[in-house]
């Protein structure tokens, strides 16, 4: 029983990593809204997979609100953001998409080196998934380092807050009740900042592209 | 006790309210919260004056907030600015550059971001610390286009995508270090709190730790504006309006900090000292050394006020690398600094409302010009260049003498020369702002003369350092450095 557990929290965890690898290898805003979207639904399966096994009442809520918040609110959000711009194409990024592929791959290898020793801490089945996620959280930066639209950069944000959702649940079942409701708080608004922010930037710039962002460079 | 505390962090948030409430937005609603924000400051005071004895107050459910020397400490400096901010920002009813709706954002965001903050240095559970800061970018984040510009709005995004980033890997830090603890102490409320990681830390695991401290120092060290993470810094703080760049240099800086030595003396009990005072020696030397080598020249005051911030934070984190008697050292360069940039940030804004510009080549004839205005600004300028009688002075020395003790001679002298560089770099063109010819159109004399009486209160205070004023500073620093170097 504990076994299969494990190798389900490791097959939800790859597929949240394979849809963050999506945002590399995929152009285009609509894409990438769609991939995290999925993300955030196998987050949501897997912290509710987590939640049935140890039977926490709280972890039940937190995946509810992933699903609600992440997998279904946000994506809208974004979609109306993506329409409002009206410019569906993506720039081409810093970095090519083969070579982005490679670096991505790179990174998941980083994170197994770097979370592959201090694994024996943990006695959960779940801990295995554990460097999946630290994976996704460097990729994630890389997608926000390499990538020059405002809005793919945001996306690549809320990868990055998934990535440490998912190191938690694996981790630890989760953080204290209380401090997810902060940070799920923190996630909204700072979203919805960031949202109020890009349409500024679309209304003084008349575009998103931050390669224009450079007038402050001295 | 639990008074104080709730008007130390209420006050600021019902400022908020009111200026988020009342509509269409009106003068007394700023009056009130400079008001509200004096007796934030007040109840600041008073905690740390009680706060010199005994055990550190803690409040509620499983000790979420706690006031020890260190968190009195960072909360006095918050409220001085931020009543400093408050009573010299926009919405008072006296400006002709913003609308009555800039002036309610104003009121708004400046006021709930003195509570964030407030909250970050109260809080013993280390998560809820993490929400505060992350609670500080949201709030200051919309502040910064008030007037919204191209550049203003682009400082604004570079503020918020880089922050918030960078605060979310302090949060895989505090995930590590809560994923040690849980597996050595099992799960329970209290998990997190400062006080239980400090009793757990002898006998958690030094590589979890490691990692965790890394994650931790790069995190907050993005909003400590620390190199090579600064890049958002000289932007954001440029292009904020000048209360805002007050508070945002002043304390937001040193709130960043306090939240790396927090965890610093965990992780310090965990896997001894010398790996954490490497890396926030290596840090601090780095932004050091950008910050000299930027301020050189820099064209624009603000800008340069920027850069110097991310010198003395740099500073800071070496002498927080430097054990104790660096750490005290630290801790009063922190002190001094955010009274010096607090009244450097606001002086610019009046410079920058005369001249209506920024470069420092278009502005000559400053003494002429605003005779208060200009002198307070070079006092505070040898302030920061670290000369006598000033404060910052005798931290910096303090700071060097710790290297020196500690068995640094290379590292200090390496030190030295970059803030001799920084030095020159800003006394290179203050001249020429203070002399000269006045520009055409310049209206001559000060205006605003009442504000200009806290701004000179903030160069007594400045010297008073420097003379080793206040017994109760002393002893609050004393204690300060107990709980961080035990």
């Amino acid at each position: 029983m504990d076994f299969a557990f494990g190798q389900l929290a490791v097959l939800g965890s790859s597929l949240v990593l394979l849809c963050g690898l999506t945002l590399l290898w995929r152009r285009g805003s609509a894409a990438h809204i769609g991939a995290f979207a999925a993300q955030s639904v196998a987050l949501a399966a897997t912290v509710g997979l987590i939640a049935g096994f140890t039977g926490s009442r709280e972890l039940w809520i937190v995946a509810a609100l992933f699903l609600g918040l992440k997998g279904i609110v946000m994506p809208i959000l974004l979609k109306r953001m993506e329409r409002r711009f009206g410019r569906p194409r993506e720039l081409d990024p810093y970095v090519n998409t083969a070579t982005s592929l490679v670096i991505g791959g790179l990174l998941v290898v980083l994170a197994y080196i770097v979370i592959w020793p201090i694994l024996d801490v943990s006695r959960l089945p779940t801990r295995a998934g554990m460097p999946l996620a630290m994976g996704l959280i460097f990729v994630s930066l890389f997608v926000i380092i390499s990538r020059k639209k405002a809005l793919t950069q945001v996306i690549g944000f809320l990868a990055l807050e998934n990535g440490i959702a998912l190191l938690a649940a694996l981790g630890t079942y989760g953080i204290p009740f209380i401090v997810e409701v902060g940070v799920f708080l923190d996630a909204l608004m700072g979203f919805l900042v960031m949202q109020i922010v890009i349409y500024r930037i679309q209304e003084t710039f008349e575009s998103i592209d931050v390669e224009q962002l450079n007038r402050l460079s001295q | 006790m639990r008074l104080t505390y709730v008007a130390l962090v209420g006050a600021p948030l019902a400022a908020a309210l009111l200026a988020a409430v009342v509509r269409p937005y009106r003068s007394w609603v700023g009056t009130a919260g400079a008001l509200l924000s004096t007796l934030s400051l007040a109840a600041g005071l008073r905690l740390a004056g009680q706060g010199l004895g005994g055990v550190p107050p803690t409040w509620g459910p499983s000790e979420l907030m706690r006031v020890d020397a260190l968190s009195a400490l960072l909360a006095v400096c918050v409220t001085f600015v931020a009543a400093l901010a408050a009573w010299l920002g926009p919405g008072l009813g006296r400006d002709e550059h913003y609308t009555p709706a800039q002036a309610r954002r104003y009121r708004t965001f400046s006021s709930l971001f003195a509570f964030t903050m407030l909250i970050a240095v109260t809080a013993n559970n280390v998560a809820v610390m993490w929400v505060a800061v992350e609670a500080t970018t949201i709030a200051s984040a919309l502040l910064i286009p008030l007037h919204v510009s191209k550049a203003s709005v682009e400082a604004s995004w570079k503020y918020i995508l880089i922050g918030s980033v960078g605060i979310a890997l302090a949060f895989v830090g505090t995930v590590l270090g809560y994923f040690d603890y849980v597996h050595m102490a099992g799960e329970r409320e209290s998990a997190l709190n400062w006080t239980s990681l400090m009793a757990a830390a002898p006998s958690m695991h030094p590589r979890v730790m490691a990692l965790a401290f890394v994650f931790i120092v790069i995190g907050y060290g993005t909003k400590a504006g620390l190199a090579p993470m600064h890049t958002w810094l000289p932007d954001a703080h440029a292009e904020a309006p000048a209360p805002l760049s007050a508070m945002m240099s002043g304390v937001l800086l040193a709130v960043a900090l306090y939240a790396i030595i927090r965890w610093k003396v965990v992780v310090g009990l965990t896997v001894g000292s010398t790996l954490p005072d490497r890396l926030l020696l290596v840090l601090g030397l780095a932004s050091l050394a950008v910050a000299a080598l930027s301020l050189i020249g820099q064209r624009q005051y603000k800008r340069l006020l920027a850069y110097s911030s991310i010198e003395h934070t740099g500073l800071m984190c070496v002498g927080l690398g430097l054990g104790p008697l660096g750490t005290f050292a630290a801790l009063l360069h922190l002190v001094n600094h955010a009274v010096a940039k607090g009244m450097m940030f606001l002086l610019s804004g009046r410079i920058l409302d005369r001249y209506h510009t920024t470069g420092m080549g278009e502005v000559s004839g400053l003494l002429r010009a605003m005779p208060v205005t200009g002198g307070l600004f070079a006092a505070g300028m040898l302030a920061l260049a670290g000369l006598p009688p000033f404060g910052i002075f005798f931290s910096k020395f303090a700071l060097l003498r710790a290297g020196f003790v500690t068995g640094h001679p290379w590292l200090m002298a390496v030190v030295l020369v970059l803030l001799l560089v920084a030095v020159i770099a800003m006394l290179a063109q203050i001249n020429r702002m203070l002399y000269g010819a006045l520009p055409e159109g310049i209206r001559v004399g000060e205006s605003h003369r009442w504000g200009l009486v806290p701004l000179a209160l903030c160069v007594v205070l400045l010297v008073a350092f420097g003379f080793g004023g206040f017994g109760a500073l002393q002893s609050l620093l004393d204690r300060a450095v107990e709980v961080i170097s035990r």
